[in-house]
């Protein structure tokens, strides 16, 4: 094939059959279709945009919200062939094992497997997304031409890092639906669909199988998928949403029998200018605040991260504060440099000072949820309502993150750090965009929508992909770590499809 | 005038001149009106920077509760008492920064007095 199926020009009454039908053509569902090209499965890659955007596609992601501030529905994703890559800014880094963990101090915590079950895949997603090799944490042993990174000594926050999809001088991140448009076509037994929106999943009447996938295209064309299989990959958001709306033989939405679809929803804040940190010696070494290019080798990015021991000793989440820009301080500021260096016998005379960022994980909260409202989008689908929050002691672990990294900071004598204000935080709040846990994953039925291996509790054709499944979120970027668990996924239906 | 008598007297008033300018000026080091706290504050070498910091201090004890207080704590030298603070987690955040325990209350203290 050397072009895309076009859904809009299939004839009326189609039925389409294929062996494993991808719900969506994202990051998740590129990975999926591209891990399965070696498998003799026919596989049908339903997207419902286009290859470009499409402001009337776009339109079917409007919903409502309510609760604290956040970004209407239909900005913070994008619905077209790549999905939300098309727009997103390359920031990679896996989990961290403890995020995986089931922790006593942190409600509904924990995967059902440990983080070493995703490291054989995360090579082949690091190579998906296109971040180079494999450094993150060992970077350190890379940059010593680059200047030393600041001297935290002992304590419970350590310089981390990331790595960046290939965004060098003039390069974008790699956008899944533009990077891999040429495997996609050239693979065989693979069709991707374009412009078609998945509008129901209908079960079997004992509700234990997919039975058939109802489509529709904005043009009016209704058409008919009958999949042995069928993966939901249409992010974090529509995952839920596509469950939730099918309730023709589940009066309350497929996997929905234990009313969790569409609760737990989680992004990473991301609150500006939440610290002013001082370096007593100087400038810090470039790679804080920006992007680091290695000749041939990875971007890269110092944070400052929790470490293990730390957040089980002081039950903090996992947060990542970025160094943004250089501040000038004002004179209350500089007596505070000043006299606290005399105080520790350090010369300040070169002290300089910069805002920091952070990426932060939220708690998870069932409150915090996506719900149908009785509005509706142009092919006859409810659409969706978030009600947004974030509890007072989301931000009072970060707190007390900042102020560990502050004591290290005198404790090693390398500088010191202000706190700023817990309001001026939040009016400088941002959002990673990153749609979490509203189809989490958990072997009870009870606790989780989809079990282990992906699939929904109680539906043994219908497997979810992507960020969705997420039980708890860690702060990195999902993207690197969706794929890995994507790829893992794949290697289960190989198992048991294929 | 014998040249001896002549060096004596420039010497003397070369004295009197620097006595003056260290003790009735701020020239060489700064000086403060005193009070009963000076044998604390006396560790802070720029005590007008330290309260202004210790402006920010909030719920700081009366400075006589101070002093007694900072007389222990800073014992073995400030120095070594803020890095005793910030080694074992002894913290305060005044206007958000965070500084060693000792070092926020002897900045108090100098904003006090």
């Amino acid at each position: 094939m050397t072009v895309f199926l076009d859904a809009r020009t299939l004839p009326d009454d189609t039925v389409l059959a294929p062996d494993l039908a991808i719900i969506g053509g994202g990051a998740a569902g590129i990975s999926l279709a591209l891990a399965l090209a070696s498998t003799k499965l026919n596989i049908l890659l339903l997207e419902s945009g286009g290859v470009n955007f499409d402001p009337q596609n776009q339109k079917m992601y409007a919903g409502s919200r309510s609760g604290l501030s956040y970004i209407a529905l239909d900005s913070g994703r994008l619905r077209f062939l790549g999905g939300s890559t098309n727009h997103w800014g390359g920031w990679c880094r896996p989990l961290d094992e403890i995020d995986f963990e089931k922790r006593d101090w942190v409600a509904h915590s924990g995967w059902p497997f440990p983080r070493k079950a995703l490291d054989a895949y995360y090579p082949r997603a690091q190579a998906l997304v296109e971040a180079g090799p494999w450094f993150y944490d060992k970077a350190g042993a890379h940059i010593t031409a680059q200047g030393a990174p600041l001297g935290l000594g002992e304590g419970g926050v350590y310089t981390s890092w990331f790595q960046f999809s290939k965004t060098r001088d003039s390069e974008l991140p790699t956008y899944f639906g533009h990077r891999y448009e040429g495997e996609l076509k050239k693979t065989p037994r693979l069709t991707p669909l374009l412009n078609a929106n998945v509008t129901g999943i209908r079960l079997t009447p004992d509700g234990t199988r997919v039975d058939r996938l109802d489509a529709a295209t904005l043009t009016g064309k209704r058409f008919v998928v009958k999949p042995h299989v069928t993966v939901l990959a249409c992010g974090g958001m529509e995952n839920a949403r596509l469950l939730l709306a099918s309730r023709d033989v589940m009066k309350n939405g497929v996997g929905n029998q234990n009313d969790l679809v569409g609760r737990f929803f989680a992004d990473n804040p991301i609150p500006r200018d939440v610290a002013t940190l001082v370096s007593f010696a100087g400038p810090l070494a470039s790679y804080y605040g920006n992007n680091l290019s290695l000749a041939n080798g990875p971007i890269l990015r110092a944070t400052f991260s929790p470490n293990h021991a730390f957040r089980r000793t002081a039950h903090v989440a996992s947060s990542l504060s970025t160094v943004e820009q250089p501040v000038e301080l004002d004179d209350t500021g500089k007596a505070a440099v000043i006299t606290t260096a005399i105080a520790l016998g350090v010369d300040a005379s070169r002290a300089s000072a910069y805002s920091l960022g952070c990426g932060m994980e939220l708690l998870p909260d069932p409150e915090r949820r996506l719900t149908l409202t009785d509005e509706k989008d142009a092919l006859g689908l409810p659409r969706l309502k978030l009600n947004m929050r974030m509890a007072e002691e989301d931000f009072t672990l970060y707190h007390q993150t900042l102020r560990e990294l502050g004591r290290q900071l005198l404790a090693s004598g390398a500088g010191m750090l202000k706190i700023n204000r817990r309001e001026d935080w939040s009016k400088n709040m941002d959002w990673g965009n990153h749609h979490l846990g509203t189809t989490r994953m958990h072997d009870d039925p009870k606790q989780g929508v989809v079990n282990s291996d992906g699939q929904v509790h109680g539906v043994s054709n219908l497997y979810v992909a992507g960020s969705s499944v997420f039980p708890t979120y860690g702060a990195s970027n999902p993207t690197l770590n969706l794929i890995a668990l994507t790829l893992r996924l794949a290697d289960h239906l190989k198992k048991v499809v294929a | 005038m014998k040249r001896r008598t002549l060096i004596s007297s420039a010497t003397a008033a070369g004295a009197a001149v620097a006595a003056g300018l260290y003790r009735f000026t701020d020239l060489l080091v700064k000086h403060y009106p005193p009070t009963p706290y000076d044998d604390v504050l006396v560790v802070l070498t720029d005590r007008e920077r330290a309260a202004k910091l210790g402006a920010l201090v909030s719920d700081a004890p009366a400075p006589q509760a101070l002093a007694a207080k900072l007389r222990v704590a800073i014992k073995p030298g400030l120095t070594a008492a803020a890095k005793a603070d910030a080694a074992s987690g002894r913290l305060t955040e005044v206007g958000g920064w965070v500084v060693p325990e000792s070092l926020a209350l002897l900045s108090a203290l100098a904003a006090k007095v």
